[in-house]
């Protein structure tokens, strides 16, 4: 199964003009599978951290959403210990028009701004909405003991 | 008087030993008067004792002789002086033949010897021209006398004993003195055979004496060969050879009969003797005594061969008083008599051991055959006989008989015609032809020049005549003795097939001025052929200008009568189709008023071409002459059918004889029963041609119909070649027969085929490459449910009819099925149309099968769902016009899902957002898949396909070409929705292909192919919806219109799309103005397609190819390429050589395939 013409342009623009604080590698035996970084973002818990996160494009792309899952540990109540990813750009509102690059940068913001009202890891939720400085320096224990290289 | 008068009683006294007359070889052999010489010859001969050497006296003779040679000229002449050299009656002659010229008479006279029955004969068959008397007569006259021999040979004689033949008349004279060249009779063997006595008695035959071998009741055997056929003579011949009668007996010296020979043996010698081709002798070896009735005697048969028998038997037929009759039978007792005649020398030559010397082939194999051949037809006579209806023309009347090539063996026939010699001389065409051939091409046209100058190819040497062999003298007779040696005369020939003997080595010889040129498709036959019309053409004498003849009218040719020359004229016959293509060609090819060409059909035919052409004419004669089939076969049927049958006072084109004449698309002949095949044979040129490029379509008759029509002797009769080749291959004996015609066609074809190499590698015609994509269509959901309706109902119904056992019976509602299941790939609509054309056997069923579809609710209710998509709609332009101008600007950037740049058929949704068409569509789908509300990908908006607008790109092209007077009313964009032209995937498909191709090569041309003309009927308004331009053309199109169409095609500046039906478009016609193809639906095998795809990729063309098959993913289309059409690959045989029956049953195969 060939590429798809729109798989292609993406991945070269990834590469030709990369995202500050982003970074995604096809895999060379399968162009779909992607590595990808991110940096945790400024005045967050998680700033300092170089996470990794697995992204694949399923065949159906770009009609269905790309599926991304985060590799390192991060406390994060939109994420569970699976590193499986609360954004409803990943699900219901995932449109076509979306891309990797889009997608990456609404993570990144994700990581700014954690919605625990919306929660996917329950007992980070709690414990967000109930002692935030004592979750956020759990993240920020976690980044450095995870997500430093 | 007297001594040119055959002499009847001395015949009697030397070959029936009757006469009781002392035999006048007691007086001086050196006695100057002419039949006293001859008779000391036979004398000689009759000898007994002169058997070991019967020419060693005769050799004296010769040179006793040599002395009054003079006196009997001088007597001779002396004589003719006297009587004023009519030595028989005038008158007689002239109330017979008609009026005679005093010259004519003086010469027949000399020439038949004052025998009147052989004036009239020999002015009959016009072989009287061939004879010159009074020249001199010395030697390297042997063509003379060879003629005169020939005349002697098929003179009527009381007695039919070979030795008799030669008549003491003043041409033998002549014949005497050459003595020293061939002999009267020449040994070459003897044999032994066992005869049966039919008297007792003793003292009859002792051991040693000399036997007299003879028939007594001749047969009268006519060769009719030199004469006109039909006339009275034959028939009386004819009567008189039904009468079989082979009785050779055998009398001792005293002339007192003894025996028979045995039937086996008398079987062949009673020919030879009777057809005059040897002469026997015999010795008794063993004879009981006394002698009692049916006892075996032995002998031992000398045979001699006759010098007449090799005088050649042409079978020209001389122009004179002979006229060429357009609708005369065939007559067999010729043919009879040739068999005959060639089964006795076989088997003669068994008898004797002798074999050829060089022979092409295994010459025992060779004999076996024909032997073989002659029995088969002589079972066949019996057969007719015994059936009581032996018509003579039988063979002839059996239509189509012969059996079909299997491709091995036309591929091994074709090899030898093949074997093209790279470095053969090429030739440059005249001034006034423009066009630049190709190198292989200029090397047909200097083949072809050849052929017609009758010119031998240089540095080839002469070779013997395939069908000839060479066998030497035998120089010691049976008892080893020494015989004389006759100068230069080691060798003679022998024509195993025709029974023809000769002296002379029999050089393979073209005396057809033509050919066939077989070049394959695509090599420009057409451009050789008109290169050659350039390049040998009469040039008509030099006129001074306008001002010496200013009234320079065109003289009616005198006599109406006579058919005119057309010295000037090419004819061109070529099928309807292709008339105005060679038109064009021919004007493209020429430098403008050298060559005036007209299509003579139709209306155009007014024309009286004997005036025309006529040689009178020279300076306004068209050159050449464009005509189809069709023409030729309705004036021949004209002609036929007027009483007189005259052909000259219809003034068409069987009234003049053409300078060439050319058969394009020359398999449209193949089946020499076909009136058109026929009526092609009757058209008069010098030159004759053929053009095709399947020479042979399946089996070797198809050959023989060209062969008729090129006239090449002897093949073009079909006697001749039934013997050679028909029969062999029939009897299995196909190395044989392929081997003959590939003998025939060497010297008569020029084929080179596309993949031929150059001996540098290059191909022989480097065409651009092409590709064919095939396209697979997704059916949208309407769509395929109307197709699984369909396919579901067929299949059932298939099953039944398995089950029943009545597949074949039902043959045709079944195929129509499969073909409304195949529309319905198409078009949902096209499973309700009646109006198909695709295939005669479908058309004609699917009217009365639709209706079992059409009548069903369920399907009705699945169409109308379809076609309620179509109605509503058109364009909507209540955008403002910055909408418009946002469109415009953004008309550049990439499509926001599948990344395509620009977007293609960009359509806008209702929050004006843009898309593909495609992307767009296949959102909306995908949302819908899912059970969700489809929503604009950019902001979400509910959107839904009925409110998506395409937005329409108008041609500029288009402004200018038809409405430029409102250009400014024209905007540049519009928007239509959507919803409006859907029509089905294929034609979207097709669209959005030719938009591309518009916009990514604008003005590009394209072939649309498609076999329903329904589903083009569909496809029309689709294309013009998108403001694509497009003509037409199918099987219903008149001539005029069809030219018109292609013209306009070809002329047309820009982009333009041909939609043109597989069958009215699949042959001959060039479309390498277009670059792109489209194939809408699949046929059985591929090799139609391929055909139809060769009409663009073909020479001439200059650009890549690409040809795009539109396939629906999952449907019988899919089967019918993937399995039916990668199987037929592998098969050889088309279709179309199997019989009606073979071809259904190979259907119902297909059609099992499919439904699997």
């Amino acid at each position: 199964m060939a590429l798809p013409k729109r798989i292609i342009k993406e991945t070269e623009r990834l590469v030709a003009e990369p995202v500050p604080g982003i970074q995604a590698i096809p895999h060379d035996d399968n162009l779909r599978y992607f590595d990808v970084s991110i940096h945790g973002p400024a005045q967050s818990p998680y700033e300092g951290g170089v996470f990794k996160l697995e992204l694949f494009l399923p065949e159906d792309y770009p009609m269905t959403p790309p599926k991304i899952r985060f590799l390192t540990k991060i406390y994060h109540p939109n994420i569970d210990r699976l590193g499986r990813i609360c954004l409803d750009v990943l699900k219901a509102n995932w449109s076509p028009a979306l891309q990797i690059r889009t997608i990456l940068l609404s993570i990144q913001a994700l990581l700014g701004a954690p919605n625990p009202d919306d929660p996917l890891a329950n007992d980070v939720a709690q414990r967000w909405k109930e002692d935030e400085p004592g979750a956020i320096a759990t993240a920020r224990e976690w980044t450095q003991t995870h997500a430093t290289p | 008087m007297e001594d040119t008068n055959p002499h009847p009683p001395k015949r009697r006294r030397f070959f029936a030993a009757s006469s009781p007359s002392p035999p006048p070889e007691a007086s001086d052999p050196i006695l100057p008067s002419t039949p006293q010489r001859e008779l000391h010859d036979y004398a000689a001969n009759d000898d007994p004792n002169s058997d070991t050497t019967p020419f060693a006296e005769r050799d004296e003779d010769i040179t006793i002789e040599e002395p009054p040679e003079d006196e009997i000229d001088r007597d001779v002449e002396a004589a003719e002086i006297k009587d004023l050299s009519l030595r028989f009656d005038a008158t007689m002659l002239e109330s017979v033949v008609g009026e005679l010229s005093s010259d004519i008479l003086k010469r027949l006279d000399d020439i038949s010897g004052g025998n009147i029955e052989r004036a009239i004969n020999m002015y009959l068959d016009g072989s009287w021209k061939d004879v010159r008397p009074s020249e001199p007569k010395k030697s390297g006259k042997q063509s003379s006398f060879d003629s005169m021999f020939s005349q002697n040979g098929k003179r009527k004689s009381p007695a039919g004993i070979g030795q008799s033949s030669i008549a003491p008349t003043p041409s033998d004279e002549e014949t005497a003195q050459r003595l020293d060249r061939m002999p009267y009779e020449r040994y070459i063997g003897s044999f032994g055979a066992e005869g049966y006595a039919v008297r007792s008695g003793s003292n009859l035959l002792s051991h040693g004496e000399e036997v007299i071998i003879g028939r007594q009741q001749p047969q009268q055997v006519q060769k009719t060969v030199r004469r006109g056929k039909g006339r009275p003579v034959t028939v009386v011949s004819q009567a008189a050879s039904k009468r079989k009668d082979i009785v050779v007996r055998f009398s001792n010296s005293r002339g007192e009969e003894i025996g028979r020979l045995p039937h086996e043996t008398a079987q062949f010698v009673s020919t030879l003797l009777d057809q005059k081709i040897c002469s026997f002798k015999a010795v008794c070896v063993y004879a009981p005594e006394p002698l009692r009735s049916n006892e075996t005697i032995f002998l031992q048969l000398k045979c001699y061969m006759l010098r007449q028998t090799f005088a050649p038997r042409a079978l020209r037929l001389t122009e004179t008083n002979r006229s060429t009759g357009l609708f005369e039978t065939k007559e067999t007792e010729e043919e009879k008599a040739l068999r005959l005649r060639q089964t006795s020398l076989v088997k003669l030559f068994n008898e004797i051991r002798l074999f050829p010397t060089t022979a092409g082939q295994d010459s025992k194999a060779k004999r076996e055959g024909l032997l073989q051949v002659a029995e088969m037809a002589e079972e066949k006579e019996k057969e007719e006989a015994a059936s009581g209806n032996s018509t003579p023309i039988k063979d002839e009347d059996e239509p189509q008989e012969g059996k079909e090539l299997e491709q091995d063996q036309l591929d091994q026939l074709y090899k030898k015609a093949q074997t093209f010699d790279f470095n053969s001389p090429e030739a440059e065409p005249a001034e006034t032809f423009t066009m630049n051939l190709r190198r292989y091409q200029k090397q047909a046209l200097h083949w072809m020049l050849n052929k017609e100058r009758d010119k031998k190819n240089e540095g080839q040497e002469e070779s013997m005549h395939p069908l000839w062999e060479e066998y030497t003298w035998p120089v010691k007779d049976e008892n080893d003795k020494e015989l004389p040696i006759v100068e230069n005369q080691e060798k003679f020939y022998v024509n195993p097939y025709s029974g023809d003997l000769s002296l002379k080595f029999p050089v393979q010889e073209q005396n057809c001025l033509g050919g066939i040129l077989a070049d394959e498709m695509g090599l420009g036959k057409t451009i050789e052929m008109l290169s050659l019309i350039h390049s040998n053409r009469n040039e008509p004498e030099a006129v001074s200008g306008t001002d010496s003849k200013p009234f320079n009218l065109p003289r009616l040719p005198k006599s109406s009568d006579v058919i005119e020359p057309a010295p000037y004229t090419t004819l061109v016959v070529a099928p309807m189709s292709l008339l105005s293509q060679w038109a064009s060609e021919a004007e493209a090819a020429s430098k403008p008023g050298t060559l005036k060409t007209i299509i003579y059909y139709g209306s155009d035919k007014s024309l009286d071409l004997r005036a025309q052409c006529s040689a009178a004419n020279a300076h306004n004669a068209p050159n050449v002459i464009i005509t189809s089939y069709g023409v030729v076969l309705s004036e021949f049927t004209q002609i036929a059918n007027t009483a007189s049958g005259s052909r000259a006072n219809s003034g068409g084109l069987f009234s003049v004889q053409f300078f060439r004449v050319i058969l394009d698309e020359a398999h449209n002949i193949k089946n020499r029963q076909s009136k058109t095949a026929k009526a092609c044979y009757e058209l008069d040129a010098l030159h004759r041609w053929v053009l095709t490029g399947t020479p042979i379509v399946n089996r070797l008759e198809d050959l023989f119909s060209l062969i008729r029509f090129l006239r090449v002797e002897p093949w073009s009769n079909f006697a001749y070649w039934r013997t050679f080749i028909t029969v062999p291959f029939e009897s299995k004996d196909f190395l044989r027969a392929l081997d003959v015609v590939q003998t025939v066609l060497e010297p008569l074809v020029m084929r080179r085929t596309k993949d031929m190499k150059q001996p540098d590698g290059t191909p022989l015609v480097p065409l651009p490459p092409k590709t064919i994509v095939i396209e697979e269509i997704e059916l949208s959901k309407a769509e395929r449910a109307v197709y699984d309706f369909v396919y579901n109902f067929v299949k059932r119904s298939f099953a039944e009819n398995v089950e029943a056992g009545s597949v074949m019976k039902s043959y045709t509602t079944i195929f129509a099925q499969i073909l409304r299941l195949r529309q319905s790939c198409c078009h949902p609509t096209l499973v309700r149309k009646k109006d198909v054309v695709a295939d005669e056997v479908e058309a004609e069923a699917a009217e009365a099968e639709a209706r079992g579809l059409t009548d069903n609710m369920d399907l009705q209710a699945l169409i109308d769902k379809f076609t309620s998509q179509e109605n509503d709609g058109g364009e909507v332009n209540n955008y403002g016009a910055h909408v418009l101008q946002q469109i415009k600007e953004e008309a550049e950037n990439e499509c926001p899902i599948c990344a395509n740049e620009p977007i293609e058929e960009m359509t806008v949704t209702a929050c004006y957002h843009m898309a593909c068409k495609k992307c767009l569509l296949s959102v909306i789908e995908y949302a819908k898949a899912k059970g969700d509300q489809p929503r604009c990908f950019n902001c979400r908006e509910p959107i839904n396909e009925k409110e998506l607008y395409e937005v329409v790109k108008h041609d500029p092209e288009e402004a200018i070409g038809g409405l430029s007077g409102f250009r400014e009313n024209v905007p540049e964009f519009s928007l239509r929705r959507i919803a409006a032209n859907k029509s089905s995937a294929k034609i979207d498909a097709l669209i959005t292909n030719l938009k591309r191709l518009r916009r990514e090569h604008p003005g590009m041309k394209s072939v649309v192919f498609s076999q329903f003309t329904s589903f083009i009927n569909l496809i029309e308004p689709a294309l013009a919806r998108e403001r694509i331009q497009f003509v037409r053309f199918d099987g219903a199109m008149s001539q005029q219109q069809r030219s018109v169409v292609l013209n306009k095609f070809k002329a047309h500046n820009g982009g333009l799309v041909l939609l043109i039906s597989l069958k009215a478009g699949g042959v001959g016609l060039n479309l390498t103005e277009a670059k792109r193809v489209f194939m809408m639906d699949p046929w059985w095998s591929f090799a139609v397609e391929a055909q139809a795809i060769d009409r663009i990729h073909r020479m001439g063309q200059t650009d890549e190819v690409i040809v795009h098959r539109f396939i629906v993913k999952g449907s019988v289309e899919e089967r019918m390429v993937h399995k039916i059409q990668e199987r037929k690959k592998f098969i050889a045989s088309s279709l179309g050589m199997m019989s009606a029956e073979e071809k259904r049953a190979q259907r119902i195969e297909d059609i099992k395939d499919l439904l699997s």
